[in-house]
């Protein structure tokens, strides 16, 4: 039957289309925001997707892993989208970013959960603005007269005082590495992350002289190089993504394992079994555990309250 | 399909000694049809002098009721044993006189005729005295026949009252409903989700604009509420074993994830479901929940879930609650009943000319197909009836139709799809009525082919309307990138020049080519099919609802591609044939099958199975280390696998090899290097030298004609032996390559045999005109005198001596090859 798919590729973007004569759903992958990581291969209920380890020409750093879709496997459900960490994917119906598993509470959202508060700002303040791996921060100022302020060094203390911060995050393609809340010496921000798990280097299987890992991670200062020329860990930063170990050339020298996701809560088969596979079996029924005990929890409170009521 | 055939149903074949012969022959004057040429009376004294000849007798037309009952008189007061009667043809005759010597308690088939008017009076009318030599030679060549015949009894089997359709269309629905209104049980078996076929998906019908779904869909509901009726949907046929009125037929029903028995259509699981596809019922111009029907209609209205997009988050199993209906572990599952009587009516497909890049069709988003134009302009369809086009949702103002897009093309489908012209006249006036003057419509076709009832006052109308119709082949169609409009290049050929119309969408009448899968349902069932690749019927005019396999019928587009008018009138056709089978408790075969001789079949100790691969119904089962075996029911005395089989082990009842070579040796008895020894098929070129002599058309009398059911049963031996016993020239009659062997594929097999042979034959040093094969169809009586005469001139040329020394030469060669015979 005439079923019209599209699939194409750009230095800056991949996308695959179904091009219904009344519908148009389409996928794009901003290769930009995309990381190489390990999160929609494993949260992809249809297997679609696949991470392709790229050469790495000599002298030359290591490349990010490229993540191919698979057109025919493809189902157009948009669980990469809501899984990706960085948001590097749009799942589009009609042109409209509006998906049906939302919708339909068939897949849960990532929580990223960052808290700002402005008031503990200190006025003159950007740290965080630069510190942002990805950049996704604005820190915008507004005067009392509702002007936006560039040096607010310069102002008098009393309209320093009455200066205006607005700290602006990107949430949807924020990873929830931590790095703003690290650098923010006012404790002004407050993030959880995402992704909880473990990373470890085995520093007798990592090669010296090899940083890969290193080269690829989004997030400046989760990996680092020590004085013995080997890559270190510093968990604090770290998003579990997995990009690293798409790249480590050595087996068992570097491990990522993801152990919670932070989401909004759901009863989705599809949600259970891409846990299960981003977590791993045993986290994925912890979580199962904690869900089954709350919906125990609800069971049991509601009867309380219907005796109560009864009794009244 | 292979089964076990019925033991006790063999045919008896009497290994007694047979008693005293005792013959009778009966020669016909046929008021002076035979007598006028023919010395009749010279016939009935040479008859006396055959041995084992015991009584003669002269009737004025043996056909008529005291001829018979002179025959069945002399059975009794002579004790006649076997009986010969001399007249005409016996494709004219020869039922008629089984009756007569059955009647006098004689077995039918311990009677032969020997043709003295189509095969003697009538075609040499101009030399008498040849043709009652021929006469004569033909009752000795029937003697010599009914000396060796062996009383038969005609083969009973039971049948199993109940059918299978394959294919719920609306032919498949009205074969299915006629039976089940007979009384009969039926399973009808639908590899889609829904029965309802094409005309499920259309619009409105030709030539008076009904509805298609609101006629149509009562029927499919009467189809699953009607109590005789069983609907397997998304089921598929595995194996059919058995013969006619004995089919065993296997299915698997393929998971829905849904339980039928549970689901009780109320849809609530595809508002829950997430998920869409494109629908494959809509020629994917929308979508559909990966839990839903293919369309609000579907018969049965039981939902499914598609595994290849659903991503498993049960939201489906929740709404559904405790009707517990979705079962995400089902399994397929196989189910086996019996049958006696089949219909397939599998219907076809639409051609998608993607390899026709000129029409720019998948490239160019206007560009469509008509069967998506009939989703298109449907109300209930994915654009709610709004013709719009798929680059950016406006309106159509100018729209072109092509015709015959490769239809009546021959590198594509030479054929004519039989209703391209008729569903494009339809799209053109909806059209026009639906939007009047907003619209421009072009139609490019070759002819407009509008034969049936209504159908060219229906052109009129579209006409009328103001349709700009361009007779001339569309040569390619461009794009403006930008806009999306296209530009149709084509010629006029009316007016013999090229022309440009310029159109917002372009809609395509494609070609309808045989359904996919055609092949398996051939292979399972034993079908035949054409070069265009539908099902083969057992004869294009006089059975064109019977399969070549007995018990299996036709009906609908499957077999030749056709309006819905003509489907539902077949469906009803084919419901009566299969009646015709499945109404009777027993079904009786002619006893004219082949049988194997189980001590001299080789596949008990080797691995032979020559006989299976030559068999062309499939009616030879080979187990190793089995001798074969024959499915009687199955087998329709071709003789074939006679003819193949290395050991000699299989022999055609009523044609062994014995009763052959009796009748070759009677023919050449006489000075032989001036005969042609015809060995003719029943159905074409016994029929066609019948047609000669009906025509008078008079030929040399030099020809010595022996009738075999198929060419595919004419032995190397035969050939062999009459040129061992010095015959002038021989001579194979058979269908035409390639479609008209009566028995599928007899003639081919005869081919590939006896180009071998006359290889060899000129090989040895036989000049090769002296052995030849000609196709001859049943009409074609001129061409069977046409042959003979060639054949009688050629072998004038050669001339006696030359035929006698290289027969002399030949002769010892012969001898030793056939010392095992
Ligand atoms: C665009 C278009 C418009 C048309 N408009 C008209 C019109 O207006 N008027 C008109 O008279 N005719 C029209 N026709 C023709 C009409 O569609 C056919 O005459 C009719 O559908 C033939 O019916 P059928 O039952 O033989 O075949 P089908 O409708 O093709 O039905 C065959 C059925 O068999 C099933 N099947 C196939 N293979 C198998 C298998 N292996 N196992 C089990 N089941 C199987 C199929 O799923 C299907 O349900 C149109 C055709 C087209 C393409
Ligand atoms: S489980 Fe599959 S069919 Fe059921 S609601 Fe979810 S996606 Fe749809
Ligand atoms: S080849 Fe002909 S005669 Fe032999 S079994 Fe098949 S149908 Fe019967």
């Amino acid at each position: 039957m005439p079923f019209k798919t599209v699939k194409q590729e750009s230095a800056d973007a991949l996308t695959l289309e179904w091009m219904l004569h009344v519908k148009n759903y389409k996928l794009t992958l901003d290769k930009n925001r995309c990381v190489g990581c390990q999160v929609c291969t494993l949260a992809c209920p249809k297997e679609a997707i696949k991470t392709v380890k790229q050469p790495k020409l000599p002298g030359e750093k290591a490349k990010k892993a490229k993540v191919d879709i698979d057109m025919a496997k493809c189902a157009f459900c948009g669980i990469c989208d809501v899984t990706c960490p960085y948001g590097a994917v749009k799942v589009t119906l009609n042109g409209v970013h509006d998906l049906s598993i939302l919708a339909k509470d068939s897949y849960p959202t990532l929580v990223r959960d960052i808290k700002v508060d402005t008031h503990l700002c200190q006025k003159e303040c950007v740290e965080c603005e630069p510190a942002c791996p990805l950049s996704l921060i604005t820190v915008s100022k507004v005067g009392f007269d509702g002007n936006p302020v560039q040096d607010v060094a310069a102002l008098s203390p009393a309209a320093k005082k009455r200066v205006q911060i607005t700290i602006d995050i990107q949430k949807d393609y924020c990873p929830t590495c931590r790095v703003c809340e690290f650098k923010c010496a006012a404790g002004a921000i407050k993030v959880k992350k995402a992704f909880e798990g473990t990373i470890s280097i085995n520093k007798g299987k990592c090669p010296q002289g090899c940083s890969d890992c290193l080269d690829v991670c989004p997030i400046k200062g989760a990996l680092v190089l020590g004085d013995d020329k080997k890559v270190h860990v510093n968990e604090m930063f770290c998003t579990y993504c997995g990009a690293c170990k798409n790249v480590c050339p050595v087996e068992d020298a570097l491990s990522v394992k993801r152990t919670k996701v932070n989401h909004t809560f759901i009863h989705s088969g599809t949600w259970n079994k891409a846990l299960e596979r981003i977590t791993s079996p045993t986290d994925a029924i912890k979580e199962l555990k904690a869900q089954a005990a709350e919906s125990r929890r609800k069971v049991v409170e509601k009867r309380f309250l219907s005796e109560a009521l009864k009794n009244e | 399909m292979s089964d076990p055939q019925p033991k006790h149903n063999q045919p008896e074949v009497c290994n007694c000694k047979p008693e005293e012969l005792r013959i009778g022959v009966f020669v016909c004057h046929c008021g002076l049809n035979i007598a006028g040429t023919v010395d009749v009376k010279a016939v009935a004294e040479y008859a006396k002098t055959i041995p084992d000849v015991v009584f003669v007798k002269e009737n004025r037309y043996t056909c008529a009721d005291p001829g018979q009952a002179e025959i069945r008189k002399a059975i009794k007061e002579q004790k006649l044993n076997r009986v010969v009667i001399a007249a005409c043809s016996p494709r004219m005759h020869e039922p008629t006189f089984r009756r007569t010597v059955s009647e006098a308690g004689l077995n039918p088939f311990l009677y032969e005729m020997a043709n003295i008017r189509e095969f003697a009076s009538w075609c040499h009318q101009s030399d008498p005295k040849a043709a009652t030599e021929r006469a004569k030679d033909s009752v000795r060549m029937a003697v010599a026949k009914v000396r060796l015949m062996q009383p038969l009894q005609t083969i009973e089997v039971p049948v199993t009252n109940k059918a299978l359709v394959i294919g719920g269309g609306i032919a498949g629905m009205n074969a299915a409903l006629d039976l089940a209104e007979m009384g009969f049980k039926v399973y009808m078996l639908e590899n889609t989700q829904s029965i309802g076929g094409h005309m499920a998906a259309l619009d409105k019908t030709f030539p008076t604009l009904d509805c298609s779904i609101c006629i149509e869909g009562p029927k499919m509901v009467d189809c699953a509420r009607h109590p005789n009726i069983i609907i397997f949907a998304n089921s598929e046929l595995v194996k059919v074993d058995g013969y006619i009125g004995n089919f065993k037929v296997k299915i698997r029903k393929n998971p829905r994830y849904v339980i039928p028995e549970k689901c009780t259509g109320c849809g609530e699981c595809k508002d829950a479901c997430p998920i869409e596809y494109p629908n494959e019922w809509d020629m994917n111009l929308g979508t559909r929940k990966a839990i839903s029907v293919p369309f609000d209609q579907a018969v049965p209205l039981i939902y499914s879930i598609n595994k290849d997009y659903c991503i498993e988050c049960f939201k489906c199993t929740e709404v559904c609650g405790e009707r517990q209906a979705i079962d995400f572990n089902q399994k397929p599952e196989e189910v086996d009943f019996d049958v006696g009587a089949i219909i397939v009516s599998t219907g076809f497909d639409v051609y998608l000319p993607y390899d026709m890049p000129l029409l720019g069709y998948g490239k160019y988003p206007n560009v469509i197909i008509s069967m998506e134009f009939e989703r298109l302009i449907l109300a209930a369809g994915p654009t709610g009836g709004k013709v719009i086009r798929q680059s950016d949702g406006q309106k159509p103002h100018r729209i072109a139709f092509i015709q015959c897009v490769g239809s009546r093309d021959k590198s594509h489908y030479p054929y004519c799809c039989n209703f391209g012209c008729m569903y494009t006249l339809k799209h053109v006036v909806q059209l026009k009525e639906k939007y009047k003057e907003d619209v421009e419509v072009y139609v490019f076709y070759m002819d407009i082919r509008s034969p049936g009832k209504g159908y060219e006052e229906f052109y009129d109308r579209a006409r009328e309307r103001g349709v700009n119709f361009i007779r001339g082949r569309v040569s390619r169609i461009d794009e403006d990138p930008t806009t999306h409009n296209l530009v149709v290049h084509s010629e006029d050929s009316l007016l013999g020049q090229p022309i440009e119309v310029e159109a917002d969408m372009v809609v395509l009448a494609t070609a309808a080519i045989p359904k996919k899968g055609s092949e398996d349902i051939a292979r399972i069932l034993n079908l035949s099919r054409g070069s265009d690749g539908f099902f083969m019927e057992a004869h294009p005019k006089l059975k064109p609802m019977d399969a070549p396999t007995d018990g299996v019928f036709y009906a609908g587009a499957c077999a030749g591609l056709k309006d819905i008018p003509a489907s539902v009138s077949q469906g009803s056709g084919a419901a009566s044939r299969a009646a015709t089978v499945i109404s009777k408790p027993k079904w009786k075969i002619e006893p004219i099958i082949s049988i194997v001789d189980e001590s001299k079949c080789r596949n008990k100790t080797a691995k032979c199975g020559v006989c299976q691969d030559k068999c062309p119904y499939g009616a030879i089962r080979i187990e190793q280390g089995k001798p074969a075996q024959i499915i009687t029911a199955s087998c329709h005395g071709c003789g074939t696998c006679v003819a193949e089989c290395p050991q000699h082990a299989i022999s055609q009842m009523h044609f062994t090899d014995a009763q052959i070579m009796a009748q070759i040796r009677a023919a050449l008895e006489d000075k032989p290097e001036e005969k042609i020894l015809a060995i003719l098929c029943n159905w074409c070129s016994y029929a066609g030298a019948d047609l000669a002599g009906i025509s008078r058309f008079d030929y040399p009398a030099s020809v010595r004609a022996i009738r075999v059911m198929c060419s595919g049963r004419v032995a190397r031996e035969f050939v062999l032996e009459a040129l061992r016993l010095g015959a002038g020239m021989v001579m194979l009659g058979a269908c035409h390559l390639p479609y008209d062997c009566h028995y599928i594929s007899g003639n081919y097999k005869m081919k590939a045999r006896t180009d071998a042979l006359k290889g060899m034959l000129t090989k040895l040093g036989m000049s090769p005109e002296r052995f030849r094969v000609e196709y001859i169809s049943a009409a074609e009586g001129i061409h069977y005198a046409e042959v003979i005469k060639e054949i009688d001139a050629e072998m004038k040329a050669l001339g006696k001596e030359k035929i006698q020394a290289e027969n002399a030469k030949l002769k010892p060669i012969l001898d030793n090859m056939l010392k095992r015979k």
